[in-house]
């Protein structure tokens, strides 16, 4: 107990507790309205986490940042988003543990996708072999994005540093710089570059799943619910996996010839994603990430992730990902280092 | 000793007094110790565990930081790439400023034209322009350097006119009946009796730029303290972000004490 | 040189402020004038310097400047108007920028500071200066142009009496020496009586010319003691010219509302 305030909470709470009903626990869930997360929205909406006895309180964020420092502080019990070095460096402090996954780059499902300004098209920026010597527009070092083009430049031998890095702070920069050529290139998830691409402001030139398949992002909680609430995570776990599997009936099937395909139980998903992400259908469908079924990990993307982070002096060097995964919760992790 | 006699019958007291006060004086070698009492304070606080040292990272940790910044050879390049910035964005701005402000300070039309000009943009919040500035500028230097330049620009216009204003009417008669030129009444006249004013908005259009510059560097900066600073608060690195803070800090520091020895060398005369 | 105002007239935005002024004032002479508040002496004596422009009439120089003259037609101002980041002598050099070379410069300022008693305070800054020596300066800066004609508004009112009289005695020497042409502006009756060759007073607002009257005796013996008498007639005569025109001034300030000032 070193945080004095939370002690205190903890205390006024323990006061409290008798004035509590008992049967829900309640628990926060720290969100970003992204299709990504939407197994956290249809076990709440279908009921899972009420069967599980958790009563839950959503709280929004407009950043992965807070996300992730809402869980450490105990602001915050469940988060979902997707990995950076800043949240590693964070999660290498010991206040919360990675128990699943998020989503994942997975062959045949179209996410995070090369996207080139027509300028640098017109002048031969034609495939991502053609990165060295381009710009790349992302948000900031240390970003989902550096990390994709760092393991891009890794998978196709070039030197990360002829690739002219622009750190732009948001996506919405980003598609500003593309569109007007400042950037050569960005990368960003399927619904926004195919809708820059349906208007005329780029071409898609790859998929990051058809190049450096990794784990994207994770579910991941504090470290005192791992070690003080147990059951709770449990039933938590338990409600969210309920849920991405029926997500991934949904919106993860491919048919005879490897295209995606979505059937009714997708329709029949589309309103409560729709409720929180205030995304138009068609947008959903593109956006809809490879989710698995059971939130199982694939653990040495995460160890490849932090030692790529750690090379760029990125993440520092005491972190290790043994600390801040708990494989304990889920069954199947993969690709789990020996 | 004749004079303070009293007639015994008299009440007699003592006039009370009711002056002082109200006269704070800087006292001296109190604000050291003050402060390094404060700083052991908090790394004592930070080392018996009452914060935690990702929320506020000790003094120690933030040295460290610095100091590792400063052997990589990182600390000189974001402070040049900084410093480059503010200083060619300042300088721009305040030229432009002292120009106009000038031009609202002698001529009607300027004044005409110029007052809601400035009352008009001053307020614009120059953070929310810089997506403009990147389609205007590009994401290079200039962009970064308008955004600075703009910040600097506005505080420097209104206190030259304001400064010129301020300059008595009858010393620019005086200069007339003396058969001094236009020239020589705006350059012996009008300009060292507006220095006091302007530099008053060197010390606003300084803070401002320091202020800007970590937006400014939000934008497609690879290096500079503003956007070390950004860029630790990403990647959580708290004792850079306040290695980078602490810079910032000493930055404006030197800044005010470099127009502060300006204020005493050309106002000497006040 | 001889200055002649003829049928000089001014209004502000329609406030009337001076009607019909014809006056010579001869080369050599010193002119004072005195008038209630706000009659118009200050207007007069900006149009005099080309300051500002008459709404009628005209004002004309006759003759040709002394020697060495820099600027004809120069002020001695009441708040004396130095350059507070100028020293000194910087400040009596200002007027000699645009013509004199560095070196001249030098001499005619020390000259200047010499005869009026400055040079110890060349270096010294106004605000280090009391009231007496900074008006000290601005008659310097005057003389070291080498006027044609004077024009002083109020040059000792912003000062205390007793400086008043020190400088009053000093400079009366000096101007006298010269012998520049001066219109020389007061509210004080025994310093007009005092200095000047002819005392013109003007009406209150609009400011015409009340009466002309000369000063029969020589400068120099205006204070001695068997000359008393006559200078307190003169004195009473002016009081009741001036006295007659701030009572009904006063009077129609009352009953109408008064434009402000600037
Ligand atoms: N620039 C101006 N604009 C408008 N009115 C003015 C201006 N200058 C002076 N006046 C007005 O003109 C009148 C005459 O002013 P002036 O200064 O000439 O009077 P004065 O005789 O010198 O008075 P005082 O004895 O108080 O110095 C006053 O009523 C004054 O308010
Ligand atoms: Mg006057």
């Amino acid at each position: 107990m070193r945080n004095p305030f939370r002690a205190t909470v903890v205390a006024l709470f323990l006061a409290a507790w008798p004035l509590l009903p008992v049967q829900a626990q309640k628990i926060t869930i720290a969100a970003l309205t992204f299709v990504s997360s939407s197994p956290l929205f249809i076990a709440q909406d279908k009921g899972y986490y009420a069967e599980e006895g958790l009563e839950v309180e959503f709280s929004f964020f407009r950043a992965a940042q807070p996300v992730a420092v809402a869980i450490a502080s105990g602001d915050a019990d469940f988060g979902v988003t997707a990995f950076t070095a800043g949240f590693y460096n964070l999660a290498g402090q010991g206040a919360l543990k990675v128990i699943g996954a998020q989503s994942r780059e997975e062959p045949g499902f179209d996410f995070s996708g090369y996207l080139v300004s027509n300028q640098a098209y017109a002048a031969g920026f034609t495939s991502p072999e053609k990165f060295p010597g381009r710009s790349l527009g992302m948000t900031q070092y240390g970003s989902s994005f550096h990390l994709m083009i760092g393991m891009l430049a890794d998978e196709l031998g070039f030197p990360l540093s002829e690739v002219k890095l622009v750190p732009l702070q948001s996506v919405p920069n980003m598609i500003a710089a593309v569109k007007s050529g400042q950037v050569d290139s960005i990368i960003l998830p399927a619904h926004i570059v195919k809708a820059l691409e349906a208007k005329g402001n780029g071409r898609i030139v790859g998929w990051v799943h058809q190049y450096t398949p990794y784990q994207l992002g994770g579910l991941f909680t504090s470290t005192r619910n791992v070690t003080e609430r147990r059951e709770v995570v449990e039933k938590f776990v338990r409600a969210y996996q309920r849920a991405a599997t029926e997500y991934h009936e949904a919106f993860n099937r491919l048919d005879a010839d490897g295209r995606r395909v979505f059937g009714e139980k997708a329709e029949a998903l589309l309103p409560i994603i729709q409720k929180y992400t205030k995304a138009k259908p068609q947008s959903i469908y593109n956006g809809a990430p490879y989710i698995d079924p059971l939130g199982r990990l694939d653990v040495g993307s995460v160890y490849a992730q932090i030692a790529w982070f750690k090379e760029n002096g990125l993440v520092d060097e005491k972190v290790d990902p043994a600390e801040i995964l708990d494989l304990s919760f889920i069954e199947g992790h993969f690709n789990i280092p020996e | 000793m004749a004079e303070p006699a009293h007639r015994a019958d008299e009440p007699v007291r003592e006039v009370p007094f009711r002056g002082g006060g109200f006269a704070p004086r800087r006292l001296r070698h109190l604000a050291p110790p003050f402060f390094l009492l404060l700083l052991l304070l908090w790394e004592g606080a930070s080392r018996a565990g009452l914060v935690s040292p990702l929320a506020l990272p000790p003094p120690s940790s933030i040295l460290t930081a610095l100091s590792d910044l400063a052997a990589s050879g990182d600390l000189r390049r974001h402070l040049e790439a900084s410093l480059y910035r503010l200083v060619a964005g300042w300088i721009l701005g305040t030229s432009a400023g002292l120009l106009l402000g000038l031009l609202i300070g002698i001529s009607s039309l300027g004044r005409t034209l110029g007052i809601p000009l400035v009352a008009a943009l001053f307020p614009i919040p120059k953070i929310a322009m810089l997506p403009l500035f990147i389609l205007w500028f590009g994401i290079g230097e200039p962009s970064k350097l308008a955004t600075i330049a703009l910040g600097a620009f506005f505080p420097t216009v209104i206190n030259a006119y304001a400064g010129i204003d301020n300059v008595p009417r009858s010393l620019v008669r005086m200069g007339q009946s003396f058969g001094l030129s236009h020239r020589a009444i705006v350059f012996e006249i009008l300009l060292p009796g507006a220095l006091p004013g302007i530099l008053a908005g060197a010390r606003i259009s300084s803070s401002i730029a320091l202020v800007l510059l970590v937006a400014a560097e939000m934008i497609g900066a690879q290096y500079g303290i503003g956007a070390l600073v950004l860029q630790a608060g990403n990647l959580m690195r708290t004792d850079q972000l306040m290695a980078g803070v602490v810079v910032l800090s000493l930055l404006g520091l030197t800044i005010s004490a470099l127009i502060g020895l300006a204020e005493r060398r050309l106002l000497a005369w006040r | 040189m001889q200055l002649l105002f003829e049928e000089v007239g001014h209004a502000f935005d329609g406030l009337r402020v001076l009607e019909g002024i014809s006056l010579s004032v001869a080369a050599g002479e010193t002119l004072a004038i005195l008038g209630p508040s706000g009659c118009g002496k200050s207007t007069l004596l900006a149009i005099a310097g080309g300051l500002l422009r008459p709404a009628r009439g005209r004002v004309r120089l006759a003759g040709t400047p002394p020697a060495g003259c820099l600027n004809p037609l120069t002020y001695v101002f009441q708040d004396f108007a130095l350059l507070p980041w100028r020293t000194v002598a910087g400040n009596v050099a200002l007027a000699l920028e645009a013509t004199l070379d560095r070196r001249a410069r030098r001499e005619r300022v020390a000259e200047v500071l010499r005869r009026t008693g400055l040079s110890d305070f060349a270096a010294a800054y106004p605000r280090q200066l009391s009231g007496g020596m900074k008006q000290r300066v601005g008659i310097a800066r005057a003389l070291a142009v080498r006027p044609a004609v004077l024009l002083m508004d109020e040059p000792l009112s912003a000062l205390d009496a007793q400086t008043r009289e020190l400088l009053l005695e000093e400079f009366l020497t000096l101007w006298r020496e010269a012998r520049t042409t001066t219109l020389y502006v007061t509210h004080n009756l025994d310093e007009a009586l005092r200095i000047a060759d002819r005392i013109c007073v003007l009406s209150r607002r609009p400011g015409r010319i009340r009466g002309l009257l000369e000063v029969p005796l020589p400068v120099a013996e205006r204070t001695a003691p068997e000359n008393a008498a006559r200078i307190g007639e003169l004195r009473a005569e002016l009081w009741r010219m001036i006295a007659e025109e701030v009572r009904a001034a006063d009077r129609e300030l009352a009953s109408a509302r008064e434009p402000v000032d600037g």
